[in-house]
């Protein structure tokens, strides 16, 4: 059966493969397709923070009986990053490539090392600690991805 | 665990800069005391200035930058917390420029008091690192091939040491050592079982991140590491037994070993997902490069050994794997570790309220890009230098320092438009608090 490291490491890959259109489109000098690229992406995303912080880091969360451990930092950094896709947004809007290419590369580092620390640490934490409910949250979570 | 995750927890700023900041004016000086002394320094592998020339580049820059990243990364990929990462920077830091100092004028002067002295001060401070990070590492389980490359490259570290320093106290005090095979030996220790364990430890996981390719295949990640130092055990066993073919069979391990790896980053690279071609991603090719070059001279050497004995190819073997190689590979990440790190930090410092500027305001990609072309018009000069010292030592020499100059100066205008920033924005937040 899928875990929840694979499923939501995959949701990773597939926002990665967004951000990289982005890139591409604003490379080939098609403003309309960069837009809508990274407009997948944002939402993609969004996506993936919304899922995370209503329904695995709580169930987390009541499982370790705290909110105060490592789900409380990924949650900072998910703000960090929500704040740097809107500034993205308002630079792609004003067609500054500069200050796009400079907030694309922060946010890509900063997405990265994010998703390491899910990927090795807090996802093979949910997994060993959730086992009983698995299928429960892997249907949700698979339905709020979807949505998106 | 939450200790791993925190930015509270991760190490001050100014831990790993002052690294990063002494390591290129070691370059500078090494390119500037080729530029001096001129052809000579080309005569062979054993002049003096040479030797020196060598060791401001592998301890002043490379170790430098090596020791302090690891002191960044160890919290972030392996959970490892260093005990005091200050005050082992500042004490480590100050150990090792001196002892290089000391190692490249006893090699210059060939003075045998102060080979000694650099030998013993150099060994101290990379013991009393060793047993800071193995303590820090003690209890962590190698679960992934990063943590057990890392394990295996400072277990490297102190092989290349030991023998670095068996070889300088030897031609300091006149001991009767096989040197040409121990400096062999000294070299691929330090070459391969140390830098090229440790740059394959991180590329696994800073190539994913920073070019955004696909992961290292998982079975060569893992069989990396321990195959490159099985190799160098069987050199090591092969020097003490004196058995001239099983040197050149190790040898050829190692070769291969690294050629593997190479060729596998290049792939990964060359289906990355990013389209722009940034500093990073180039500086990563010209190394990769520069690196399957070498590492093919090395085992074309290995089968026939009467190359290696050609004007010239140890000299061009050293400056593709070192210069063109390792330093490529390291300038690379430096331009993406520094800017994220003063991002990072001005991030945390602005608590929200406010946005911190992005990496491209603290180095703009122009810059990098510039230096990088001197860099490789440094680099060209060096190798056309092996051929024809008498004309382009002196240029060479002087070109490279030039392009490492640059390194430093974009690395400290950076730090600059940081402690600027830091200020604006310590400046900002407190007028909002009196404004409330």
């Amino acid at each position: 059966m899928t875990s929840i490291r694979t499923f939501m490491t995959d949701d990773h890959r597939r926002c990665d493969d967004l951000f990289a259109e982005t890139e591409l489109a604003i490379a080939q000098k098609n403003p309309d397709a960069a837009r809508a690229a990274f407009g997948h992406f944002r939402s993609a995303i969004l996506a993936h923070f919304d899922s995370e912080e209503k329904t695995l880091f709580p169930t987390f969360e009541a499982k370790m009986g705290s909110s105060l451990g490592p789900t409380q930092v990924m949650r900072m950094e998910h703000a960090q990053m929500r704040s740097l896709l809107d500034e993205a947004v308002g630079a792609l809007e004003s067609g500054n490539a500069d200050d796009y290419f400079g907030l694309a590369e922060t946010l890509l580092i900063m997405m990265q090392q994010h998703n390491m620390k899910e990927e090795n640490i807090l996802y093979p934490m949910c997994d060993e600690h959730l086992s009983g409910e698995l299928p429960a949250i892997l249907e949700r979570l698979e339905t709020e991805l979807a949505e998106s | 665990m939450q200790a791993l995750l925190a930015f509270e927890n991760a190490p001050p700023f100014a831990a790993p800069l002052r690294f990063f900041l002494t390591a290129p004016l070691f370059a500078v000086l090494a390119g500037l005391l080729v530029a001096v002394v001129g052809p000579d320094i080309f005569a062979s592998r054993w002049t003096p200035d040479g030797l020196a020339a060598t060791h401001l580049i592998t301890l002043g820059f490379m170790l430098q930058i090596m020791l302090g990243a690891l002191i960044q990364i160890l919290p972030v990929v392996a959970g490892a917390n260093l005990a005091r990462p200050l005050g082992v920077a500042v004490v480590v830091n100050i150990g090792l420029s001196g002892g290089v100092l000391l190692l490249a004028g006893g090699f210059h002067f060939g003075w045998p008091a102060v080979l000694t002295a650099a030998a013993l001060l150099l060994g101290l401070t990379i013991l009393l690192y060793l047993a800071v990070t193995l303590r820090a590492l003690s209890g962590v389980p190698s679960t992934s091939p990063t943590i057990r490359g890392l394990k295996l490259a400072l277990g490297g570290l102190a092989v290349v040491v030991s023998l670095g320093m068996l070889l300088a106290l030897g031609l300091a005090n006149g001991w009767r050592l096989p040197l040409v095979a121990l400096t062999d030996l000294h070299a691929a220790w330090g070459l391969g079982g140390w830098a090229g364990v440790l740059l394959a430890a991180m590329a696994y996981v800073v190539v994913p991140m920073f070019q955004l390719t696909a992961g290292y295949p998982a079975r060569p990640s893992w069989l990396f590491p321990p195959l490159m130092c099985s190799a160098l055990l069987l050199w090591s066993l092969a020097v003490l037994v004196d058995w001239p073919w099983l040197v050149r069979f190790s040898q050829l391990g190692v070769a291969s070993a690294g050629l593997v790896f190479a060729v596998l980053t290049l792939r990964l690279q060359l289906k990355r997902r990013r389209a722009r071609a940034d500093a990073t991603s180039r500086y990563w090719q010209l190394g990769l490069a520069a690196s399957i070059l070498a590492l093919l001279m090395l085992s074309t050497a290995a089968i026939f050994p009467a190359l290696a004995e050609l004007p010239g190819w140890p000299l061009v073997f050293g400056i593709l794997l070192v210069l063109g190689g390792f330093l490529s590979f390291i300038i690379g990440m430096l331009y993406k570790i520094v800017p994220f790190l003063a991002w990072l930090h001005l991030q945390s410092a602005t608590q929200s309220k406010m946005p911190a500027p992005t990496m491209n305001k603290i180095l703009g990609e122009p810059a990098m890009q510039r230096q990088m072309k001197a860099y490789v018009l440094a680099l060209l000069l060096l190798v056309a230098a092996a051929f024809r010292p008498d004309w382009l030592a002196r240029p060479a020499g002087l070109a490279f320092a030039i392009a490492a100059g640059w390194l430093w100066w974009n690395l400290f205008s950076a730090i600059r438009r940081y402690r600027w920033h830091s200020a604006d924005i310590a400046e900002k937040l407190a007028a909002k608090l009196a404004a409330v």
